[in-house]
C-alpha cells in the first residue's frame, strides 16, 4: 500500500503555507473551479432542482451501501455473464498480487494506465516496476507527476502545482524534448510519447467512476481520451474499483453523470464517457480480448462498519469539497499525506489507514460546512469530522490524546461556564495575565514554551478588551437601555 | 457466447465480511427496493415506447437543441438538408483541412450518405478501418494512428449534453472515432434523443432483450479531447480528436 505520511501533517502544512508560488496557483485554480461550478448549476438547473438531485443521489448511494453484499454479488454475476473476470481483494497487497498475476501470465511488458485513485492506494506502479513491467500513466496530469515521482496534488487536477517551466524541464529530462513555454507544444510532446506507449502496451489499467450492478457496466469519465485509449488499444483491460463504486441500474447513470462533471470542473459533461462491461465480441474490429474487474476493500470496511462514517462511502470523488475548503485552499493536497486530500481525505484517511498516524487530519477543518453544502451526494463531512475528533479525544487510540495543560484548562472552562460569577472571575484573571503581552490590540507572543507559547506560535490572539461586556453593561448600557421606548423591559 | 468465467475464491468470504460490517448475518434474498431496478422487460418496453413517441413528436426542437448545446461544447455543427448535401459537407471539411489519410467505418449510414464519391471528387480516397482478412490488430492500429481524419455514424445523439453515443462493433472500430486528430460524425434525425434519461432507458431495454448478444462497450463523445492539466490552461486535442464536427441531417 502507498505509504501514509499523514503524521507529518503539521510540518507539511507549514511548508505549503510558506510556498508563495503554490499559494498563488492554489487560489487561482480553486477560484476557477468554484466559479465554473456555480454558473453551470445556476444555468442548467437552479438551486432547487440541484438540491433535489443531490437528495436523490445521496439516497441511491446510501441504499446501495446498506445492501452492499447484495449488489457486489450482482456486479459479479453480471460481469461474468458478459465474459469478464471478477476478483475480490481484501487489501492493497491482494489487489497488487491479482494484477501482477494477470500481467505475468500474459507476458506483459508495458502497462498503460488511465486515472485510478485505487491504484494510487495500492502503489501499484512500484510493484510493477519491481517486476520489470513498465507502468505508464496516460492522464496528462498523472503522467507529469509520475515523471516527477510525486503523488496527486488534487483529485481531478493532479499536477496543478506544477508550472509550465517545471513540466518543460521534466519532459526535457525524460522525453529529451526541446525546452518550451508553450503549453500546447507540451501537450503535443506528451501525446506523441504516449502514442508510442499505447501502441506498445499489452495491458491497460483503468479506474471506475461507476460500476452498474444490473448490467456489469463500468463507467469512466474523462476529458483527454486516455480512458478510451486504455480500453481500446491493449489486448487486456484491468479495472480497479473501490467496492463502494456501485450504482444499481444503468438508468441511475443519468443522474450521476449530471452531478459529477458539474461538481468537479463545472462542465455540463466531460468530453468522453466510456461504458465497458466485458471483453470485445469476436466480431468486433478492435478492443481487449480479456476484461478483469478487481473490487477492492483496502480499509473501506472500517468505514462501512461505523454507522456514522458509512456515508463517507457515498463519495463520487468529484473534488468539490477540496475546491471549496478554506483549509485545502491554503495547504494543498500533499500535506494530507496519503491519496485523498481535503475534507474527504480528512474523513476517509484515518479509518482507511491508521487512526494514530492520521490523527491530525480530522482537525484540519474550520467546520464551516461548505463541503457539506457542495457535496453532490450530501455527505455530512463536518459531522463525520467531529465524530472522528470525538474518537481521538475519548482515547479510542488507547492513549490520552490531550496534555495535562489542556485538561486543566478544559476543567476550569467547564466550571466557569456553569457559574456566572466564576466565569467573570476567570475572564478577569485572563485579562490580567495577558495584559503584559498585548500590543496594539493583539497578543502576538505568549511566554513559557511550549505549552502556553504554542497558542501564539502560528496565530495572533485579539487582546481581551480592557473592560468586559458584562462590566460595560452594568456600568453604562443597562442604565441607558432601561427605558428605551418608555416601556420597561426587565 | 464465451464460457462464463469462474467465481473468485475470495468472493464468499469477502461478501460475508461486508454483510457482518452491515450488522446482518443472512444474505438478502429479495431485491432491495430501487425504482430503476423494479420494472421488468414488459414495463420497460412500455416506458421506451412513450419515450420514442415523445422524441418523434418533438424532433425538430430536439434537433435545434442539439445544434445549440453542441456549438456551446465546441463542436463544429453543420446541418444538411439531405444526404447529398451531407456528403458534400464531409468532403468540404476534408478538403479545407488538407486531409490525406481518411478512415471511415462501415455502417448503414454510408449507404444513404455517399461520402466516398464526394470525397473522391475532391481528391481524397477514403479507406474503411476494419480488421478484414489480412489486417492484424497492430496493422489496424497503425492505420488508425496514421489517419488525419475519421468519419463514423452514431447510435444516438443526446441533445441535453451534445453527447454522441458511438457503439463499436463489426465494421465500426473503436479507434476510428478516437485516433485521428479530426472527427466527423454523421447524425440522422431519428437518432436524436432529448435527454440522458431517454438514452439510458433505451439502453436498459436493449440489454433486457439482448438474449446473450450483450454489448460490452460504447462511448459518449461530447466534444473535443481536452485537458487543463498544465496551469489550468485549456488545451484541445490530447489523446483524442481536437477538431470535432457534427453533420446533422435535418
Amino acid at each position: 500500500m502507498a505509504e501514509v505520511k499523514s503524521a507529518e501533517f503539521k510540518k507539511a502544512s507549514g511548508r505549503a503555507l510558506r510556498d508563495e508560488k503554490l499559494q498563488h496557483s492554489l487560489e487561482h485554480v480553486m477560484e476557477h473551479f468554484v466559479g465554473a461550478r456555480a454558473s453551470v448549476i445556476e444555468n442548467d438547473f437552479g438551486d432547487e432542482n440541484w438540491e433535489a438531485m443531490r437528495t436523490r443521489a445521496a439516497a441511491i448511494k446510501q441504499s446501495t451501501l446498506e445492501h452492499l453484499d447484495y449488489y457486489l454479488d450482482m456486479v459479479d454475476r453480471s460481469v461474468r455473464r458478459n465474459g469478464g473476470h471478477v476478483y475480490f481483494a481484501d487489501d492493497a497487497a491482494q489487489a497488487n498480487a491479482i494484477v501482477l498475476d494477470i500481467a505475468k501470465r500474459n507476458g506483459v511488458k508495458t502497462v498503460i494506465k488511465s486515472k485510478s485513485m485505487v491504484s494510487e492506494e495500492m502503489g501499484i506502479n512500484h510493484i510493477l516496476e519491481r517486476e520489470g513491467i513498465e507502468p505508464v500513466e496516460t492522464d496528462l496530469g498523472e503522467y507529469i507527476i509520475q515523471l516527477a515521482g510525486e503523488t496527486p496534488f488534487h483529485i481531478i487536477a493532479p499536477a496543478m502545482h506544477k508550472t509550465r517551466q517545471e513540466v518543460s524541464a521534466l519532459f526535457q529530462e525524460w522525453l529529451k524534448t526541446a525546452p518550451t513555454q508553450d503549453i500546447k507544444r507540451l501537450c503535443v510532446y506528451a501525446r506523441d510519447a504516449l502514442r508510442e506507449k499505447f501502441a506498445a502496451a499489452d495491458m491497460g489499467i483503468s479506474g471506475a467512476n461507476f460500476v452498474v450492478a444490473e448490467t456489469g457496466t463500468v463507467c469512466l469519465v474523462t476529458n483527454e481520451g486516455n480512458g478510451r485509449m486504455t480500453t481500446s488499444a491493449p489486448r487486456i483491460h484491468v479495472v480497479l474499483a473501490g467496492m463502494e463504486k456501485i450504482v444499481p441500474a444503468v438508468e441511475d447513470l443519468a443522474l450521476f453523470l449530471r452531478l459529477l462533471p458539474r461538481s468537479a470542473t463545472g462542465q455540463r459533461i466531460t468530453s468522453y464517457n466510456t461504458f465497458v462491461g466485458g471483453p470485445r465480441a469476436p466480431s468486433d474490429e478492435d478492443g481487449p480480448e480479456e476484461f478483469h474487474l478487481v473490487l477492492v476493500d483496502n480499509g473501506r470496511l472500517n468505514l462501512l462498519r461505523d454507522e456514522v462514517m458509512r456515508e463517507a462511502l457515498r463519495c463520487i470523488r468529484c473534488g468539490a469539497c477540496l475546491n471549496h475548503c478554506p483549509v485545502y485552499r491554503k495547504i494543498g493536497g500533499h500535506a494530507y499525506g496519503w491519496v485523498y486530500s481535503g475534507p474527504i481525505g480528512a474523513i476517509v484517511t484515518p479509518p482507511m489507514t491508521n487512526m494514530k498516524v492520521a490523527r491530525d487530519l480530522p482537525y484540519a477543518s474550520t467546520l464551516c460546512g461548505t463541503c457539506k453544502d457542495v457535496c453532490p451526494v450530501k455527505i455530512d463531512i463536518p459531522r463525520l469530522l467531529l465524530h472522528l475528533r470525538h474518537k481521538v479525544a475519548e482515547g479510542a487510540l488507547g492513549e490520552r490524546s490531550t496534555t495535562w495543560m489542556e485538561r486543566l484548562f478544559v476543567g476550569q472552562w467547564h466550571g466557569a461556564m456553569r457559574n456566572r460569577k466564576a466565569l467573570e472571575g476567570k475572564a478577569n484573571l485572563g485579562r490580567l495575565l495577558t495584559r503584559p503581552f498585548a500590543r496594539g490590540g493583539k497578543v502576538r507572543k505568549l511566554p513559557f514554551a511550549p505549552m502556553v507559547s504554542g497558542w501564539t506560535a502560528s496565530r495572533d490572539f485579539p487582546a481581551p478588551a480592557p473592560r468586559s461586556f458584562a462590566r460595560l453593561w452594568r456600568e453604562e448600557l443597562a442604565h441607558d437601555n432601561a427605558h428605551p421606548n418608555g416601556t420597561e423591559q426587565g | 457466447m464465451p464460457p462464463t468465467p469462474e467465481e473468485h475464491p475470495n468472493k464468499a468470504a469477502f461478501l460475508l465480511r461486508v454483510r457482518s460490517a452491515l450488522g446482518r448475518t443472512d444474505p438478502i434474498v429479495h431485491m432491495p427496493d430501487h425504482p430503476s431496478l423494479k420494472s421488468n422487460a414488459v414495463r420497460q418496453q412500455e416506458k421506451v415506447r412513450t419515450i420514442v413517441a415523445r422524441n418523434e413528436a418533438r424532433r425538430s426542437s430536439a434537433l435545434d437543441r442539439l445544434a445549440r448545446t453542441a456549438a456551446a461544447a465546441s463542436w463544429n455543427v453543420r446541418r444538411a438538408g439531405d444526404a447529398e448535401e451531407a456528403a458534400s459537407i464531409v468532403a468540404e471539411i476534408a478538403q479545407q483541412s488538407g486531409v490525406k489519410n481518411l478512415v471511415r467505418s462501415a455502417e448503414d449510414v454510408f449507404k444513404r450518405v455517399n461520402i466516398d464519391a464526394a470525397l473522391r471528387s475532391v481528391g481524397v480516397s477514403p479507406a474503411i478501418l476494419a480488421s478484414g482478412r489480412s489486417r492484424s490488430r497492430g496493422a489496424l492500429r497503425d492505420m488508425a494512428f496514421r489517419a488525419d481524419m475519421g468519419v463514423t455514424g452514431v447510435s444516438y445523439a443526446i441533445a441535453e449534453t451534445a453527447s454522441c453515443a458511438v457503439t463499436p462493433r463489426k465494421g465500426v472500430a473503436r479507434l476510428a472515432s478516437l485516433a485521428p486528430p479530426r472527427l466527423v460524425l454523421l447524425i440522422e434525425p431519428e437518432q436524436v434523443l432529448e435527454t440522458l434519461d431517454d438514452f439510458f432507458a433505451i439502453t436498459r431495454l436493449n440489454r433486457m432483450q439482448a438474449r446473450g448478444r450483450t454489448i460490452n462497450y460504447f462511448n459518449f463523445i461530447s466534444g473535443p479531447s481536452r485537458t487543463a492539466d498544465i496551469e489550468q490552461t485549456l488545451t484541445i486535442g490530447v489523446h483524442g480528436p481536437g477538431e470535432v464536427h457534427m453533420v446533422i441531417l435535418g
